[in-house]
């Protein structure tokens, strides 16, 4: 095998190690994104017996989006196994109690239930806020790209740059502008 | 207080074509960005208040469909399109910069005599404006009592939320070509 090839040999087979900004990110969309790379879908080798998927960071987990009345809508079920043991917490009450569970569930619920599942999960690092720790950012090689573009909010574009902006709507002459 | 009082009642009896609203405070002695100004200076003994017309500062700004190169014009049978039809412009509830300018200083929605718009535009520009709200985009644009900041809210309200422009009930809004029979 010579040198090149032996490269190539260590690069196909070597687990990256990707990064995905959560802020502003529905959950549930981005779940079957990070599942591609958690279970290495992406890739030209990929096999169900082959173990090539890569290492996911998500970060700002707390900062995730839900779409319309979601938060208040959708209701999270467990049952301890006693009888009378079945809960159902709200979204906004779970990530209330843990910010990462919500967008882990979400990547649980997107894989196939298989025994290969909880493993794949072991490759999924969830951080609540923008900190990492130095030995997981040393690995991080690539950044997932954002699914929706994070809204910019009114009171954080500059005064002037609202003012210079072309302008759709005129008052009327007499107007009086409250 | 009377004095600001007694000066916009003067205002209304000298100025024929003055549109006063029902509060006091639409007259205002310090200068504000109205169309309307409000100016007072003193002749001997006398105090005059005149009320006067400043040219809109969004006039130069404006995007008018007929002014961009390649406009057709629609068809004399036809009626002829509101401004927000003509530019059809795909507006999302995240683009603050242009659903600002439908609003009021308290974040209310203009009604339609003022924004001019036909009433399909008008119900979606205000249900655009309503998910920019509850969304926390146009925070600086809300009465004063409320929580300013959308992290401060309470319950499921602190946490993002971010909405589906397919979601709007379309079927409800009236289409440009609908009309009552009689
Ligand atoms: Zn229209």
């Amino acid at each position: 095998m010579s040198a090149v090839k032996r490269a190539q040999q260590w690069a196909t087979f070597a687990r990256t190690w990707h990064i995905f900004d959560c802020k502003w990110q529905d959950p549930y969309e981005s779940a079957n994104v990070i599942k591609k790379y958690l279970m290495g879908l992406h890739k030209p080798i990929y096999h169900p017996m082959n173990d090539c998927g890569d290492v996911v960071v998500c970060i700002n987990s707390r900062e995730i989006a839900l779409r319309g009345d979601e938060w208040r809508q959708r209701a999270y079920f467990h049952h301890t196994g006693y009888p009378g043991g079945a809960t159902w917490t709200l979204a906004w009450e779970l990530h209330n109690k843990d910010p990462t569970m919500i967008i882990k569930k979400a990547v649980y619920r997107a894989m196939k239930g298989n025994l290969q599942r909880r493993h794949t999960m072991e490759r999924l690092f969830i951080y609540p806020g923008e900190v990492i720790p130095e030995e997981v950012k040393q690995n991080i090689t690539n950044q997932i790209r954002q699914i929706r573009l994070v809204p910019t909010r009114l009171d954080h574009i500059p005064e002037e740059e609202v003012q210079k902006y072309p302008k759709v709507m005129d008052y009327p002459e007499d107007y009086v502008l409250k | 207080m009377t004095k600001i009082v007694r000066a916009g009642f003067t205002f209304a009896k000298n100025c024929k074509n003055a549109v006063i609203s029902t509060s006091v405070r639409a007259i205002s002695i310090t200068k504000q960005l109205n169309l309307k100004e409000l100016r007072e200076h003193t002749e001997g003994t006398t105090l005059v208040v005149e009320g006067v017309t400043v040219p809109s500062p969004r006039t130069a700004l404006l995007v008018r469909a007929e002014n961009l190169s390649g406009y057709v014009p629609p068809e004399s049978s036809e009626k002829k399109p509101c401004y927000m039809c003509a530019l059809g412009l795909d507006v999302k509830h995240t683009d603050v910069l242009i659903l600002s300018q439908f609003v009021r200083s308290d974040g209310c929605m203009l009604p339609r005599r003022i924004t001019g718009l036909c009433s399909r535009q008008q119900k979606k520009i205000g249900k655009l404006v309503t998910m920019a709200q509850k969304a926390g985009l146009m925070i600086n644009l809300t009465p004063s009592y409320c929580h300013k900041d959308p992290k401060k809210r309470r319950d499921y309200k602190k946490f993002n939320t971010y909405f589906d422009e397919k979601t709007i009930f379309w079927w409800r809004i009236p289409k440009p070509t609908d009309k009552f029979k009689r």
